[in-house]
């Protein structure tokens, strides 16, 4: 734990060299792509469900948090993890999501063909989360903070395979889980590189 | 069946809900018989001391036992009591009864105790109750119940006689050979057996039973995906011996209680050989919501067969059941189905389901086995493009299913197919109606086409909603016609459209492009252009958009043979010189189907050539008359035929020629000076291209004081040719126009009662004195002799004038005259110099008859209809008129001179004055009754207060006059009853109270109407001031609802003479009645009341005349 507090605080030490104001710039350019696409899933999420009739979007609705494969919700305990700990859980939730949005934008294209603003939506969430999860890498990086390594290659295939013979309903319940959960992590991710941002409670 | 009896025997038992039979291996092949015999067996050894004999009522299916003694101790058979009714059902019950008890393995108990019921039929005597059975037609299976002493294995001869006698022996029962029809006699002998006799019995066919087997179900399986059951059996027709028709009766059950869902009949035919049937049962709830039974039996209707015909026992019963999975499912999964259909939704768990809801709506739950439950959706609507989602939610988790509702493709409409290059054949189609199916369910569409046996699919992965409907199709060389079949179809149904085309008659080319345009000569430029396609076999039809500027643009067309480079060129000729021109161009094929699109402008400036013509010239002479100024217009662009850069000038005489050259375009005047002689001269304008022609004037004087006004001159202008003379133009004219010197002649042609008919002649040109501009005609109403003749003009009213314009009119038609009138006609005729002379006549107008026929007949007619009305009148009211004008003898009754001295002198003391103040009276007039004609007489009376009249109002009450009297006391007639009561001094004085009082108020309202009772009460209708009054008023109104002579009534004093108030009130004039009511008579007339029977002579008003008859 010392060790990751202590890669947080190297750049500071290190201000002589001037790395500071580029990682401060890195840390506010991440966190307001965060902030963005956080509006952005948000409206991912609420376009997600008008394409799904009723009862998606209808209140109450709340179909179980089923484990999503290389995915998962955000810990409890996330908030009071260290924050280099929480940027690496973030990353790799982002790293994880893109696949999945693609496979949501693929059975949504057999689902609402004629619905272009959701599909675009979806494709540019898989592209734009990956640009955050490779930002937020970055910040780590510059933090001293090492993401842990190559991750295994998600199962996006074995995901898409499972819904689809599983049936329809199935697969709207996993996009409907996959935006609420790339709302998720974007929100989490925005809030995390909050605590680093100038200005913010770190 | 009839039978003897003899000694037989036959066994069964029932044993405390268990049951035993002893059966043949062929009633009832189920069943373990070697195990019923022997457990029968040894039942039959303990039992028989019960004593009560068993009955058996199979037609219900009940067993009924009662003691009995058996005479016997092996004396059961294990034959089946062959009961002339029902042994297979009998079997079917003591089977199904046995096997479930086998089942539960209860059966056959080591030996029954005593406190265990054990009942065995036993009856003896001869072999009796024989009965027929077959299943096949081919072999009767006959039984007997068997003589009481029979044991096992006993044996019998049975013989069948008929014509011949045939003998078997056989042991319990026998399978004889079909007979024909007809009655047979059967003897059954029981062969050793002591105590036994044969027995006789009468077979006919109709008495035997044709029951078939039972069948068998070979196969049962299930489409889950479509939720159908197929069902296989044999019917096993080889056993048959001839065609029948078979009826089968399938029957399928649902859930583990069974509950019939389907019932349903099928029939087939036996034609001699082994068939295997299939049938087919979509179910209306999904097979894995519940296990599914399926049951057939067979009905043999064989026409040949007379006996009695039964259903056979029902097959076996199959299942159809979802392997038992743990994990929860909704069924149907992502089905799609018909819009407005039904649809039955199940979900398949172990948990408890809370709710079911189709989108946002909850639906019941219907309860299945175990925690399964279904909901119904009816007539579910047409889904969106991502499906309906129907949901089940149990405690902790959702599960769920999408329908697709939707329709199946329309008829693809509009196809149409053509081609832009004679290389690829577009077809295009408009689908018709949403399917609501979208995605992997959304229409496939295939072109097929017949005569290639080619097809090409329309695959739609991700279609925009724009996005057109059409195929291409490679055209194939040495084919023209193609005939195509569109087919539609997704997974609720397909269409298909068809479409026979000859491809070379359906080219719409594509537009052209790379149009070029080069020019030939100043009229002619040629344009080339791109067109893509393969034409070689066919023609082209282009055309050719021409626009000039400033000018409707012309199009061309032109036809050619198309080409195999696709470049084509064509010659515009035509054209004008030095233009500007904007060429495009588009083309179709030969035939004719479409034009190509517009192609691109091109324009083109055409080049110069000569100027077309000299430019007009004329001449002046200077002001100081020595030079001679010659002028010219600039040319026109369309003559000039390009830029005119200068003009050349040259004048010839005889004598000589001479010229001023290259005058630049900006100058169009040239001076030259020329002396007295004759001389052409000639202007020639140049541009690039060369000189125009010469334009040429030549100078001639003709003296002016040669020629006279009014006079019509012919100028002719002759050209000098080496021939002779060529006239080259004529003109009329005149020097100066002068007004015709006569007037035109006219004569009247025709005359009648509305209009005149004139015609004239033309004025000779020597009188005209100039170019005739019209004619004037006036016309009034005249005499010849009066004033008016002269003078007549437009400007006058009652002349009317046509300008006749029209020199070539001779005749004019005056309409609208009235008839036998003289009217006067004038005619002049005007030039440009004026107008001429006028002409007059007078002509009379015929006499219009008609109208006097009229004139005369409508008066008479009114005349007459009048005097037909007042004689009809007459007449139904003659009685009325008699007794009013004439009566036979008058009524004294009516008297109402009578009827106010008899009220007054009888008594009535509060009525014997009238008080008058202040309108002072002159005339009395007394109107009685006794007469037919009401009698009036009025008496003038000369008041002292009417000579004060300004005085009314101070009147003391010792000045009012009262008059007291009873008619008739003053028979005086007035001198002016029409005055006014305040301009006059007369009066008249009627008995109205005496004959008001009693026809108009009825006696009992006398007390309480104090007014009403006192005096004179001229207006006892009209509003009253006073309180009281205003009570009386409205019985009064309601009473005597009449005559109302004065308008303004709030300002009369109504008051009696002798009421309080009148004797109390010093400041309020005494007075009676209207001031104005002294010369009405009218309203003193008692109005009419029903209950008085005196009124009916009581006057005359006019309305009278309209009432019917008193009598009526």
């Amino acid at each position: 734990m010392s060790r990751r507090e202590g890669s947080l605080e190297d750049p500071q030490a290190d201000s002589s060299a001037s790395p500071l104001p580029h990682l401060e710039a890195k840390i506010q350019q991440t966190h307001s792509l965060a902030r963005l696409l956080t509006k952005y899933a948000e409206q991912l999420l609420q376009e997600y469900v008008q394409h799904q009739g009723d009862p998606f979007g209808l209140p109450g609705f709340s179909p179980p948090r089923l484990p999503v494969a290389d995915l998962s919700d955000p810990a409890p305990g996330h908030a009071g993890l260290p924050v280099p700990e929480r940027l690496r859980l973030d990353a790799a939730a982002l790293a994880a999501l893109p696949p999945l949005l693609d496979v949501v934008r693929r059975l949504q294209g057999e689902l609402n063909p004629l619905a272009l603003r959701l599909l675009g939506r979806l494709e540019d969430a898989a592209r734009q989360v990956r640009a955050l999860g490779a930002a937020v890498e970055a910040v780590l990086a510059a933090l001293g903070a090492e993401s842990r390594g190559p991750r295994p290659e998600p199962a996006a295939a074995a995901v898409a395979a499972a819904t689809a013979s599983a049936g329809v309903f199935p697969a709207k319940v996993l996009g409907f889980r996959v935006c609420g959960l790339y709302l998720e992590w974007v929100s989490r991710t925005e809030a995390d590189l909050g605590q680093l941002a100038p200005g913010g409670p770190a | 069946m009839q039978g003897s009896t003899e000694s037989n025997s036959t066994g069964f038992w029932v044993y405390d809900g268990l049951c035993g039979i002893a059966l043949r291996q062929s009633e009832c092949p189920a069943l373990p018989l070697n195990d019923s015999r022997q457990q029968m067996k040894n039942i039959g050894k303990e039992r028989d001391t019960q004593g009560e004999r068993s009955e058996l009522d199979v037609r219900k299916g009940l067993f009924r036992a009662k003691p009995f003694v058996s005479d016997s101790d092996t004396g059961f058979s294990n034959s089946l009591a062959l009961s002339s009714s029902l042994p297979n059902a009998f079997c079917n019950l003591i089977q199904d009864q046995c096997q479930a008890q086998m089942t539960s393995g209860s059966l056959w108990p080591d030996r029954p105790t005593s406190s265990q019921p054990l009942f065995l039929t036993f009856e003896p005597g001869t072999p009796h109750d024989l009965k027929c059975v077959t299943n096949n037609l081919q072999v009767w299976d006959c039984s007997w119940r068997a003589p009481s002493g029979a044991g096992r294995g006993a044996s019998y001869e049975v013989c069948i006689e008929n014509r011949s006698r045939s003998c078997y022996q056989l042991e319990k029962n026998s399978k004889i050979p079909p007979l024909l029809p007809g009655d047979y006699e059967i003897t059954v002998n029981p062969l050793y057996e002591f105590g036994s006799s044969k027995s006789k019995f009468i077979l006919n066919e109709k008495n035997v039973s044709l029951i078939p087997e039972t069948p068998e179900i070979l196969n049962l399986s299930a489409d889950f995906s479509t939720s159908t059951l197929h069902l296989k059996w044999d019917d096993k027709g080889s056993v048959f011996p001839h065609y029948s028709n078979v009826i089968w009766e399938i029957k399928v059950l649902r859930k583990k209680n069974m509950e019939i869902v389907k019932l349903v009949t099928y029939s087939t035919t036996l034609n001699g050989k082994d068939t295997v049937h299939h049938w087919n049962w979509t179910s209306d709830m999904p097979l894995e919501c519940a296990i599914h039974y399926v049951g057939i039996r067979c009905y043999i209707d064989d026409p040949q067969f007379s006996g009695h015909k039964e259903w056979s026992d029902w097959s076996l019963l199959k299942n159809i059941s979802l392997p038992p999975d743990s994990q929860t499912m909704v069924f149907p999964q992502d089905k799609v189905i018909l819009a407005g259909s039904d649809l039955t939704v199940c979900c398949v768990t172990q948990e408890k389901v809370l709710s079911a809801q189709i989108g946002s709506t909850h639906c019941p739950l219907i309860h299945l086995d175990g925690e399964n439950v279904a909901i119904k959706i009816r007539n579910i609507s047409a889904s969106a493009s991502s499906g309906t989602n129907v949901v089940f939610s149990v405690e902790d988790n959702i599960f769920g299913t999408v329908v697709f509702a939707g329709y199946p493709p329309d008829i693809p409409q509009k196809l149409n197919c053509e081609t832009y290059d004679l290389k690829e054949i577009i077809c295009t189609w408009n689908p018709g109606r949403p399917t609501s199916l979208a995605g992997p369910r959304s229409t496939s569409y295939t072109l097929f086409e017949s005569f290639s046996g080619k097809y090409v699919r329309f695959n739609r992965d991700e279609v925009s909603a724009n996005e057109n409907y059409q195929l291409f199709f490679q055209i194939l060389s040495n084919q023209e016609v193609y005939n195509f079949t569109l087919n539609a179809q997704n997974l609720l149904g397909q269409t298909e459209s068809t479409l026979l085309v000859n491809i070379t008659e359906k080219v719409h080319p594509r537009i052209p492009t790379s149009l070029k345009v080069k020019d030939i000569n100043s009229t002619a430029v040629t344009l080339s252009w791109h067109l893509p396609g393969n034409f070689t076999k066919i023609k082209l039809l282009c055309q050719i958009e021409i626009n000039k500027t400033n000018s409707e643009h012309e199009l061309r067309n032109v036809t050619m043979r198309g080409v195999e480079s696709s470049n084509y060129l064509t010659t515009v000729d035509k054209l004008n010189p030095y233009t500007i021109y904007t060429f495009r161009i588009r083309c179709s094929t030969d035939p004719f189907w479409k034009w190509s699109k517009w192609s691109n402008e091109k324009q083109c400036l055409t080049t110069e050539a000569i100027p077309s013509k000299g430019p007009d010239i004329w001449r002046e002479w200077s002001s100081d008359g020595k030079n001679l100024i010659i002028y010219w217009k600039p040319l026109p662009i369309n003559e000039a035929n390009g830029k005119i850069l200068s003009y050349n000038v040259s004048y010839s005489s005889d004598e000589e020629t001479k010229s001023l050259s290259e005058i630049p375009d900006t100058q169009h005047k040239a001076e030259l000076q020329l002396d007295k002689n004759d001389y052409i001269i000639s202007v020639v304008a140049k541009n690039s291209a060369g000189s125009s022609p010469p334009s040429k004037i030549a100078s001639m004087e003709i003296p002016n004081d040669q020629f006279r006004p009014g006079v019509r001159y012919n100028f002719s202008v002759y050209g000098c040719r080496n021939q002779g003379y060529q006239l080259l133009h004529s003109i009329i004219g005149y020097v100066e126009e002068l007004a015709p010197a006569i007037a035109p002649n006219f004569t009247v042609e025709d005359t009648s009662a509305d209009s005149i008919l004139v015609k004239w002649e033309e004025i000779p040109v020597e009188e005209l004195r100039g170019f005739l501009r019209g004619y004037l005609f006036y016309f009034e109403k005249g005499e010849r002799d009066t004033s008016k003749i002269m003078g007549l003009e437009s400007g006058r009213f009652d002349t009317k004038v046509k300008n006749i314009t029209d020199i070539s009119q001779k005749t004019l038609r005056i309409a609208d005259l009235q008839g036998k009138t003289s009217y006067h006609l004038v005619l002049r005729a005007y030039t440009g110099g004026g107008m001429g002379p006028e002409r007059s006549m007078f002509v009379v107008t015929k006499e219009n008859s008609e109208g006097l026929i009229i004139a005369i007949l409508i008066p008479v007619a009114v005349a007459v209809i009048i005097g037909v009305v007042t004689s009809i009148l007459c007449y139904r009211k003659r009685e009325w008129i008699k007794e009013t004008f004439y009566p036979d003898i008058p009524n004294p009754e009516n008297c109402k001179a009578l009827q106010f001295q008899k009220s007054v002198c009888e008594g009535n003391s509060a009525l014997k004055t009238l008080e008058m103040n202040p309108c002072t009276p002159n005339n009395v007039e007394v109107l009685e009754t006794r007469s037919v004609a009401p009698k009036i007489e009025d008496t003038e009376i000369i008041s002292p207060v009417a000579e004060r009249p300004e005085d009314r109002s101070d009147a003391e009450p010792e000045n009012h006059v009262v008059v007291s009297y009873c008619p008739p006391v003053i028979e005086e007639e007035l001198a002016n009853p029409g005055a006014e009561c305040g301009g006059g001094s007369q009066v008249i004085y009627i008995d109205i109270q005496s004959m008001y009082q009693p026809q108009a108020k009825p006696e009992g309202e006398l007390d309480s109407d104090p007014v009403g009772g006192a005096g004179y009460k001229p207006q006892m209708h009209l509003p009253i001031t006073s309180t009281v009054d205003d009570l009386d008023a409205d019985d009064d109104l309601d009473k005597t609802a009449g005559y109302r002579p004065q308008a303004n009534v709030n300002t009369w004093n109504l008051v009696s003479p002798d009421s309080p108030r009148s004797t109390d009130s010093n400041s309020e004039i005494v007075s009676f009645g209207s001031p104005c009511s002294i010369n009405s008579r009218q309203f003193l007339i008692p109005p009419k009341d029903e209950d008085s029977p005196k009124s009916s002579g009581g006057g005359w008003s006019f309305t009278n005349f309209f009432q019917s008859k008193p009598n009526d």
